[in-house]
């Protein structure tokens, strides 16, 4: 693959994804709850419904419309808060090393230890369905990687010559973290941070299957998926088009942390020849 | 060696223990009990019973004393009574270890089988049609969802085709396993696919090949000996990783097959409040993942000699 | 001349009589012994206990039904309880007390023979102080049960050993003692097995059939009991229980003629309805539950005015919710009791279906532009969030905003029990003693019992006590249905459906009971499978 290919099908989709987001309202064809007629369940795809209409009979184009809405908001929060977390954690720690460093590299590690799909269902558990607790849940699971990456690159940037020359001008501790590493290492912590979002939609939509995901009424991806188990053999298109909406997105982020990864990292080994 | 196993070994304990502190804390903080879901489709439980359960699960007592006692326990083995069954919680996960262990270890070896030839043959030629097939198909992999994908495979295969039975572990043997090992393998397949791909691009643009190369090693030995011990590395890393937290993510797939295995018994668990059964399901799962870890750091340095712990 | 004429219609008698019966042999056929039935689970990923006095869950009673029995049993046929474990009773004058001539034929599966001692024991270890056996709730209504309940005494005073198969139970209370203790958790074990240690491994009982082996999660294998008591059953060699909690994977199963039993959902309901040849192995049974959305009167003020709560029964066309989103597989509910029940009044009709008259009641009660409230659900598919989603337009159309709040099932409970909520919809059982269900509307039941409504109407509570008084049956059925017309009125709660339970069943699967109480519950001792068995 060319170099850039990745990037542009990639920020495509996701581009996509989140101008459907962005405009639901305006390219909806009915409102996502209200606009429910049961005497319309299940019908297959047609001029009036493109997608077709589930068991209660909404349009489900409208709804995987707004449900971009939805997926793509925890998604997008609960990745920047675990970057958030984990470049907080991560630069600290490789910057001041000691028994904090310690800490961190132990909690890391049990973070990491513990599967993360696993920790969500359980903080879902303690804070009921909806969607702050799912922004909490998926925050709060997948920080370790990014904290690693940041450790590892404070670790190797603190002794650069400019880092040292900071110090001896005297600026604080923090402000040569977040003004001097902070922005030399935003490349893989990106390229991270993509990646993640497509795991953290894949896992909005294990934990709504699992019965733990968003709170009703309003649609997301990852809960109209696991409504249409059981309807599958009778009209398959409550659940393709919801669980292709899925595909595509995190396909387009995967692609885009891919291109973003050659173009910030080249030295990475995942480099293309 | 032996002291990079007990290094790696002494390791493991303090994260166990953590691990062990911060679900018990979780766990105790969940609302809902095991109680209140005994009454499922309406049948009301009396009040009395439930508060004579409620003692009887020693869930009355104070958080600190209960922890004490939990902790005391794991430590000789004894990972309490499950709520449902009365019985050890011991017992009732080994019964279903089996079961899970099978299905990480089909799941891993699909992705092993697949994954690294596919990888190895993209990274063989690179740019060509193979090579950009396999590349987006494993990045497609990487993005499905994947009980959808599980659905998918069960009404095509099984309903449709008839090729394979639906659900369960039937009477233990191949043909029921085939179905939810791909479904749970597909994930790894596609890493498995990208990462020996790069690994081995890697290697194959390094210098010592070149040297090989220039000293007229025939193409066939240059990529059997140099590249694939090389390459390993990474790709025993990854299998190891992979493995490691792969029974933590066959949740999804266990329950869509009702395949009886701990991701499942997990999931139940935590539903109905079986609070012994959720602890001792999750201390097997990050015993399993601390052990792949340390199983895999040892064949790292076993593997490539130049790596070593000081 | 005429002995000729006699022979011959006697010989056309018998030819007539004979093809008639040729034409009704599908139906008359004599049971096969031998094969093996393959039962489902449907209701979860796995049994949680053989102990069954451990477990009120339903999916572990098809396992208790099948290893263990109890005093009575549900005559489907008859819908009433019948004797199962004693040959007869004799009940005194004033109803309070019950003695029971035991069987002689019961054998355990380790081979002993059932006494009164067991039913003594048995009963004795469900009102055990320092465990929470769900039974002890039936147990209770025995009279001194209490007291070992409390921990004051080791022994039930009114049980009482006349001989080893003679047993006199008295009463604290005037009830039927059928109605209790027919229910799994009250099951007959055998002390000795019990108290090994290991009976969820071992379990050992009266039931036709006995233990084989229990692959957790996945399936329940049993086995003939050759000394079972009832002459010639069962009729099968083998029964097994396949734990499948999706009906998903149970339709693809069925179809495969994997199973020879699954539970429908609604939407299998429909796709096997349809289909010439699933369609003619389907039972369906009216059970004993309703579905409703109750509205916690004490919680915010609309809902403790009559006429908000007859305006919400309007406002939704529940019939169209019904046939929709249930498939038709439930029956519209008019008040409280459900059709099964004797007390059910034929003649109500449900509320009627209509938006304007909603409006003007809610004007009248106040509210000419609605209100709001939180309606707490838990995710369950016949009586949870689906229903909640498609009642929300309904409901806005009349002016009223619900605003859903998800939570899962336990914790549904305890809300309800706690009384945390505004509304909740949820499932009630509510059969087969409608006089216990009518009591959960009676002011003096707490919340925590099963007045979940804060329901307090002293017309109603008049109405019951007298029912509770009354001897003669008939008068009774009387007040009990004059009681369940109250609440219709009253509407304490958004009445939606009475279930329907339906049971897809392969075509040389023979025997199954229509079982109200619930159609999962199979005697397995009547099951039999003819030579079409996929199963040698």
């Amino acid at each position: 693959m060319r170099l850039g290919a990745n990037t542009w099908i990639g920020g495509g989709l996701f581009a996509v994804a989140l101008a459907v987001a962005v405009t639901a309202p305006w390219i909806a064809l009915t409102d996502p709850v209200m606009d429910a007629n049961l005497l319309n369940a299940e019908l297959p795809p047609s001029r009036e419904f493109p997608f077709g209409t589930d068991a209660q009979g909404r349009d489900i184009y409208s709804r995987v419309v707004y449900g971009a809405q939805i997926s793509l908001t925890v998604g997008v929060v609960s990745q920047i808060a675990n970057s958030i977390i984990g470049v907080t954690l991560g630069l600290t720690a490789g910057y001041w090393g000691g028994w904090w460093d310690d800490f961190v590299n132990g909690l890391t590690n049990v973070m990491l230890a513990i599967p993360s799909l696993i920790f969500a269902l359980a903080i879902m558990a303690i804070l009921g369905p909806g969607l702050v607790s799912l922004l909490i849940a998926l925050g709060l699971t997948n920080w370790s990687y990014s904290c690693r990456i940041a450790r590892a690159q404070a670790l190797s940037l603190k002794s650069q010559g400019y880092v040292q020359a900071a110090r001896i001008l005297g600026y604080g501790p923090f402000r040569i973290m977040f003004t001097q590493l902070l922005p030399n290492m935003l490349g893989p912590i990106i390229v991270i941070a993509t990646l993640g979002m497509g795991g953290t939609i894949l896992a909005e939509a294990a934990l709504s299957f699992l019965g733990l995901g968003i709170r009703p009424p309003f649609p997301s991806w990852g809960s109209m998926l696991s409504d249409a188990r059981e309807t599958i053999a009778v009209a398959p298109w409550v659940s393709i088009f919801p669980g292709l909406a899925i595909f595509l997105t995190v396909l387009g982020l995967n692609l885009l942390g891919d291109g973003l990864r050659d173009i910030f990292d080249p030295q990475a080994t995942t480099r293309r020849a | 060696m032996l002291l990079v196993l007990v290094r790696r070994v002494g390791n493991m304990v303090p994260t166990l223990a953590a691990v062990i502190a911060l679900i018990f804390v979780l766990f105790s903080v969940i609302p809902g009990s095991f109680m209140s879901g005994l009454g499922d489709d309406g049948r009301t439980m009396d009040p009395a019973v439930m508060e004579r359960m409620r003692k009887e699960m020693g869930l009355d007592q104070p958080l600190l004393e209960r922890f004490v006692k939990y902790a005391g326990a794991t430590l000789v083995g004894d990972l309490g009574t499950s709520f449902r069954t009365r019985e050890p919680v011991t017992k009732l996960i080994a019964g279903r270890l089996w079961p899970s262990l099978k299905l990480t270890m089909a799941a891993m070896l699909v992705a092993m089988a697949i994954g690294i030839p596919l990888g190895f043959v993209a990274a063989l030629r690179p740019g060509s049609l193979v090579d950009t097939v396999s590349m987006v198909g494993a990045v497609s992999g990487l993005s499905l969802p994947k009980f959808w994908l599980g659905l998918l495979l069960m009404y095509f295969f099984a309903l449709q085709l008839k090729w394979l039975p639906s659900f369960g572990y039937g009477d233990g043997g191949l043909t029921h396993l085939i179905l939810p090992a791909i479904a749970l393998g597909v994930s790894p397949l596609a890493l498995l696919a990208r990462t020996t791909r790069a690994a081995v691009l890697d290697v194959l643009n390094a210098d010592f090949v070149r040297t090989a190369r220039s000293k007229g090693m025939s193409e066939r030995r240059v990529v059997t000996w140099h590249v694939m011990r090389n390459a390993l590395v990474l790709v025993v890393t990854t299998v190891g990783l992979q493995f490691g937290s792969l029974m933590g993510q066959a949740v999804v797939v266990e329950k869509l097959f009702s395949w009886p295995g701990l991701g499942s018994l997990l999931v139940d668990s935590v539903f109905q409040r079986d609070i012994p059964a959720v602890q001792g399901c999750i201390l097997v799962f990050v015993l399993f993942f601390l052990v792949i870890n340390t199983l895999v750091d040892l064949a790292y340095v076993a593997i490539d000699p130049r790596i070593r712990y000081g | 001349m005429k002995k000729l004429m006699w022979l011959t219609a006697v010989a056309v008698a018998v030819v007539g009589f004979g093809a008639a019966e040729a034409q009704q042999t599908p139906q008359t056929q004599t049971p096969r012994k031998g094969g093996t039935v393959r039962m489902t689970a449907p209701y979860g990923g796995s049994l949680t206990s053989l102990d069954i006095h451990t477990s009120p869950r339903a999916q572990d009673d098809i396992a208790g039904k099948i290893l263990h029995r109890t005093l009575y049993n549900w005559d489907s046929a008859k819908a009433q309880p019948a004797l199962e474990l004693a040959k007869e009773v004799a009940v005194s004058g004033d109803g309070m007390v019950y003695t029971y001539k035991l069987l002689d034929n019961a054998y355990f599966h380790n081979g002993r023979r059932m006494t009164a001692d067991d039913i003594i024991w048995s009963y004795t270890r469900i009102m055990d102080p320092t465990k929470g056996f769900p039974g002890a709730r039936y147990v209770r209504f025995i009279k001194g049960a209490v007291d070992v309940e409390k921990g004051a005494a080791k022994e039930i005073s009114g049980l009482r050993k006349i001989d080893d198969f003679t047993v006199e139970m008295t009463l604290a209370e005037r009830v039927n003692p059928g109605l209790l203790f027919f229910v799994g958790v009250t099951a007959i074990l055998p002390k000795e097995e019990v108290e090994k240690g290991n009976f969820n491994s071992n379990p050992v009982g009266l039931g036709p059939f006995k233990f084989v082996e229990h692959v957790p999660g996945s399936r329940l294998v049993t086995e003939r009991w050759e000394k079972f008591y009832k002459p010639g059953k069962p009729y099968a060699d083998k029964v097994i229980v396949l734990i499948m909690g999706e009906a998903a994977a149970r339709d693809v199963a069925f179809r495969n003629k994997e199973i020879d039993t699954s539970i429908l959902g609604p939407v299998q309901y429909v796709a096997y309805m349809a289909d010439p040849v699933l369609s003619k192995g389907i039972l369906e049974v009216a059970e004993m539950f309703t579905r409703s959305m109750v509205m916690n009167q004490a919680s915010i003020k609309p809902f403790q005015d009559k006429r908000v709560r007859q305006a919400i029964n309007h406002a939704i066309d529940a019939e169209l919710i019904v046939k929709r989103l249930a498939k038709d597989k439930a029956y519209r509910a008019a008040s409280w009791l459900p059709s099964s029940s004797p007390a059910f009044d034929k003649a109500m009709k449900p509320y009627a279906f209509d938006p304007e008259k909603a409006k003007k009641l809610l004007a009248e009660a106040g509210y000419p532009n609605g209100f709001e409230f939180e309606w707490t659900t838990s995710p369950n598919e016949s009586w949870g969030l689906p229903i909640v989603e498609a009642v929300l337009p309904m409901l806005n159309r009349v002016g009223i905003k619900a605003k859903p709040k998800l939570i899962e099932t336990t914790v549904l409970t305890e809300t309800a029990m706690k009384g945390t909520f505004e509304a909740y919809i949820g499932s009630n059982v509510t059969g087969p003693d409608s006089l216990a269900t009518l009591k959960c509307f009676h002011s003096k039941t707490p919340r925590t019992a099963c007045n979940y409504t804060a329901f307090n109407n002293a017309e109603f509570d008049k109405t019951l006590d007298a029912a509770g008084q009354a001897a003669d049956p008939e008068k009774q059925l009387e007040l009990i249905r004059t009681a369940n017309a109250i609440l219709y009125d009253e509407a304490p709660v958004w009445f939606f459906n009475y279930n329907k339970a339906v049971m897809a069943y392969q075509p040389w699967l023979h025997g199954l009971q229509a079982n109200p109480t619930e159609l999962a519950h199979q005697y397995p001792e009547e099951l039999w499978v003819d030579e079409r068995s996929p199963v040698k």
